[in-house]
Order: C-alpha cells, then structure tokens, then sequence
C-alpha cells in the first residue's frame, strides 16, 4: 500500500515538473541550455582528468573553473531576468546582460591566463 | 769586465731563491731532513740506510738528541722538511724540541720517521701514543715468535723474526714485489682502533707475542699475533706521513746485507728484504709517491664554454678536473678508474664516477636534478696510500622562470578546448539572448 502510493508520487512529481517547466518563457529556457552544456562540459574534463591523471593540473583547474564560472553567471543572468522573480522587479534586464558580459569576459581573461 | 760582474750578481740574486729549495706545494717532495741519533755510532752503522737517502736528494743532518742546540724551528720558519728519530732512548730532547714542538711539526705537514727499539723510553713511547700506535707497556717485552723466526747461527731466543705480512699497495711498498722476508728485532705495537688514519704495513705471524725474551711466562702476554704490528704508517688528514716502527736494527747495514731463512721455509735468500722495503716506504713518506695534486676545475653547460654564475633544473652540464701525481721529479698525470663527483645539498643528488683521457683530465656530464637550491660539486677521494683530495665548489641552481615551461602540452588539449569552446559558446549565447523575444 505504501509503495505504490510512494512510485505514484514520484510520478505525479515528475510530471507537474514538466508541466510546469514547459511554461516558463523561451528566454529562460535557452539560458538553462547553456547552463546544462556548461555542466556538461565541465564533467567530460573531469571523468578525463579521472582517466588520464592530473598532469597539467593548472590547465585542468582553468578548463573547469572556466565552465563553472560560466554556469554560475549564466544563472545570476537567469534570476535577474526572470520577470516572476520579485526580489529583481526594478533591475532593468539591459542592465543584467551588461553585468554578465563583463563578469564574462573578466572570468574568460583570467582563465586563459591561468591555462598555461 | 764591469758588465759580467753585474750580470752574475743579478743571476745570484734572481737564484737565491731556489737555492733554499725546500717542499712546497710544486716541489712536494722533502729536501731538509734532520736525523736525531742516540749515538753518533749509528751514522755508520745505518750508513746504507743513509746513503740511499742522500742519493735522491736528500739534505740528511745529523745531531745528537741531547744536544742543546737543535730546534725545528726558528723566528717561526721550518728549518726541516722532515725528521728522522733515530733515538729510542732518549729522555728529553736537547734544544728546543719536546712532544709538543714534534706533533706541530706534523701539524704543520711535514713528515716524521720514528724508530723504537727494547730500550724505548716513555718520550719516544709518547709520541708514539699521539700518532695512534701503542707499544707494548712492558719495558723489557720484545717481539718473540717460535715459528716465523730467522734462522741463525747466533741468536738463539727467537727476538729475530722473518716477516713477510705486508699490506698490499704499490703506491706505498713499490711495483716489484718484495720477495725476501725482512727482518726484524725489537719492540711491537698494536694500532689505537679509534683511529681511522694509521695502517699496518708489516703485520707480525699469528704465532708472535710479545713478551719479556729472559724470563719465563707467567700470564698469557697481552699482546699477540696479528694484532702486533712491527711497522705502521699513518697519512694524516694534511697529508703529512708517519712511519712508525719498534726496531731501530731494521735500518743497519747488518739486517740490509744478512742472507735470511724463514724457519720452516727451505728457501734461503741471499739479501733479506729490508733494503728494499724501507727504500720503497722511506719513498712513500717523503712524498716521491702517493701525492696527488688537482688544478682547473671546470664546469659549464654542454655545448658552452664559459662557466655560468648558476644552473637551471634539468640543464645537462659538464664539470672536469685534473690531477696529477708527483713522481720524485715531475707531475705525471694520475690515472685511476674511481675518482668520483657529487652534486650535493645536504646529501648527493647525483654521484658519478669520472672518466679521464689518458692525460689526467677527469670529466663527466650530467642532468641537474629537479630540485633548487645551492648546491656543490664535491669531489672527496681517499684512496689508500694516496693524499686525500678535497674538493668542492658551490653553484645555486634556480627553477624555471615563467616563461621557460612546457606550452601547448598535448595532454592537456582538452582542456584547452573546453575553455575556449566556452568562449564561443559566451558570444553565441549573448546574441541569441539579446535578438530574441
């Protein structure tokens, strides 16, 4: 009785997740495909530094942090864009892609600095 | 007339100096020997001894211990480059020399024959302490063996022994072998096992011991076999060499000319062994063999020639050396198979035997570790019978400055392609985000 109640709940949730997500606008959705491709990216170097060792390990620290760091700013971006979120009513969207494109290209300076 | 006697006061004066020609460090051999003699006897009775001395060279002078006038230095000058006791019994030693005076005398570096005998008094048995040799305390104890003794008509208690235990060293006994045994009467010595600097050269037959030739034996002697030495050497850690042995009849002309017959051995020789041998050693610790010298230390990076002021990690370079050995007359280039470098700091990072061109250049080359630091090349060499060479030199060795690293190492393309696939994946998201709805 309680585990099929448990595999039925597990299943509603799913589904009001999707239902939910399919209406969230496009703009946030393309912002959540380039935070997931930079995730991505992120685990291909490190199941690579798993296999191959850390030799370079500055060069591994540069090519991980550079995905992360761009992950992060891509979420700042989507929060402060997001016309539901109330905490960033009066930040005007123009003035957060300006803040992430600069956040942006610092993090890509220091990182190729530090890629060796 | 005027012109030649300007000439040759000039040529005296420019001469005078090598006229006082004593060891020094292009000439080490000794040339001012000072014999101390108990009895004046003893300059004819050792004459060969002597003779043979004098034939290489050598300034022999001759004084009595007791007298007052002898000193080994004056107005703090060396007047001797080497001396000779000849003295077992001496007391005190007239002038101005004692046991102190002798042992800054081999301070100094210079070199010091000393000959005991049964009638050995407690100075010569002193300064026989300081050099690391203990004779045996029993005033009347000589060296006695039952087996090993020379066979002779006259000599009846066995005190004159044949011995033939030598240490095996061409540098110290010669090249050609000695083939008659040597003879020998007079007091034993064992060798101080602290000390690492003496050697023996002439070793008794584990059938000696030493003990008192006219009374009959009470307590097993303390002293015997192997353990007693006859004659020692020692090389002190300034070079400066000692000769130590307990008989003074070893060096006359009787024991040099006396056929000798080993009891037991049916070989009888003609002449015993002893000429040779004190020859050959008496060559050795003046310095005609054995002394080593090295000049040019050089290193530099493969493919230069200057030498750099400090090394990077992993840079090859190439360090050499000469060394040449004096042969009485000369410095022949040394050759030998062990000579050894070390690039150390705290404990060696890398040891590597040298290998030379016939001519006495020693060279080898290789890679400077991993580490930074200051390190030195040290060459320590100590090869028996041979001066102790000490050499080092220090050179700092840095890490790589930032712009001598490895790049676009291919292990790490990955990597460089992620982070610059992140920025285009930056420029391509920043136009789809700003030009759509």
């Amino acid at each position: 009785m309680g585990r099929a109640s448990s595999k039925e709940d597990v299943g509603a949730l799913f589904r009001s997740l999707r239902s939910a997500y399919a209406a969230t606008t496009l703009n946030l959705k393309i912002i959540d495909l380039y935070v997931g491709f930079a995730i991505f990216t992120a685990l291909i170097q490190v199941v690579y530094m798993v296999m191959v060792g850390s030799f370079p390990f500055n060069s591994f620290l540069s090519g991980v942090l550079s995905c992360v760091g761009t992950a992060v700013l891509a979420v700042c971006l989507r929060i402060q864009v997001n016309k539901e979120n109330k905490e960033f009513k009066d930040l005007p969207p123009e003035r957060a892609f300006a803040d992430f494109v600069l956040c942006n290209l610092v993090l890509h300076l220091v990182m190729i600095n530090f890629l060796g | 007339m005027g012109k030649l006697w300007v000439i040759s006061i000039a040529s005296i004066f420019i001469l005078l100096p090598f006229l006082g020609n004593a060891f020094s460090p292009e000439s080490p051999t000794d040339r001012r020997v000072l014999v101390l003699l108990d009895d004046s006897a003893i300059k004819s009775s050792h004459s060969i001894y002597f003779n043979s001395l004098k034939s290489r060279g050598f300034d022999l002078e001759f004084k009595l211990a007791d007298d007052p006038k002898i000193a080994l230095q004056r107005y703090g000058q060396y007047l001797y480059d080497a001396l000779v006791l000849f003295c077992p019994s001496v007391e005190r030693f007239g002038g101005s020399i004692d046991l102190a005076a002798i042992l800054d005398f081999v301070d100094s570096g210079r070199d010091l024959i000393i000959a005991a005998d049964s009638s050995a008094s407690d100075l010569i048995r002193e300064v026989g302490i300081e050099c690391g040799v203990d004779f045996d305390e029993d005033p009347s104890a000589m060296v006695i063996d039952h087996i090993g003794y020379a066979v002779s008509e006259t000599e009846g208690d066995h005190t004159l022994i044949a011995s033939d235990d030598l240490i095996k060293s061409d540098v110290i006994l010669g090249s050609k072998r000695i083939e008659a045994p040597i003879l020998f009467r007079g007091i034993g010595h064992s060798l101080n096992p602290a000390n690492n600097l003496v050697l023996k050269v002439l070793s008794a037959s584990p059938s000696a011991y030493s003990a008192n030739p006219k009374s009959k034996l009470s307590t097993p002697p303390s002293l015997t076999g192997s353990a007693i030495s006859l004659v020692s050497i020692v090389q002190a850690r300034n070079n400066a060499r000692i000769l130590i042995t307990g008989s003074l009849s070893m060096f006359s002309n009787k024991f040099f000319r006396s056929g000798v017959q080993k009891a037991g051995e049916k070989t009888k020789h003609e002449k015993s062994g002893n000429e040779q041998f004190l020859t050959e050693i008496s060559k050795w610790v003046f310095h005609e063999r054995g002394h080593l010298k090295t000049v040019n230390v050089k290193h530099h990076k493969v493919g230069e020639t200057d030498e750099p002021a400090l090394y990077r990690i992993n840079d090859e370079l190439e360090y050499s050396v000469e060394i040449y050995e004096w042969s009485g007359k000369s410095w022949d280039p040394y050759v030998a198979n062990d000579v050894q470098v070390q690039f150390y700091m705290m404990s060696p990072y890398v040891l590597k035997t040298m290998s030379h061109n016939k001519k006495g250049l020693y060279s080898t080359s290789f890679k400077v570790p991993d580490v930074y630091g200051v390190f030195q090349f040290k060459v320590e060499y100590q090869k028996l019978g041979y001066t102790s060479l000490s050499l080092s030199k220090q050179i700092p060795v840095r890490p790589y400055r930032h712009n001598e690293y490895e790049r676009f190492i291919p292990a790490a393309y990955p990597y460089y392609g992620a982070a610059f696939s992140m920025m285009a994946g930056f420029f391509v998201f920043s136009f789809v985000h700003l030009y759509s709805k």
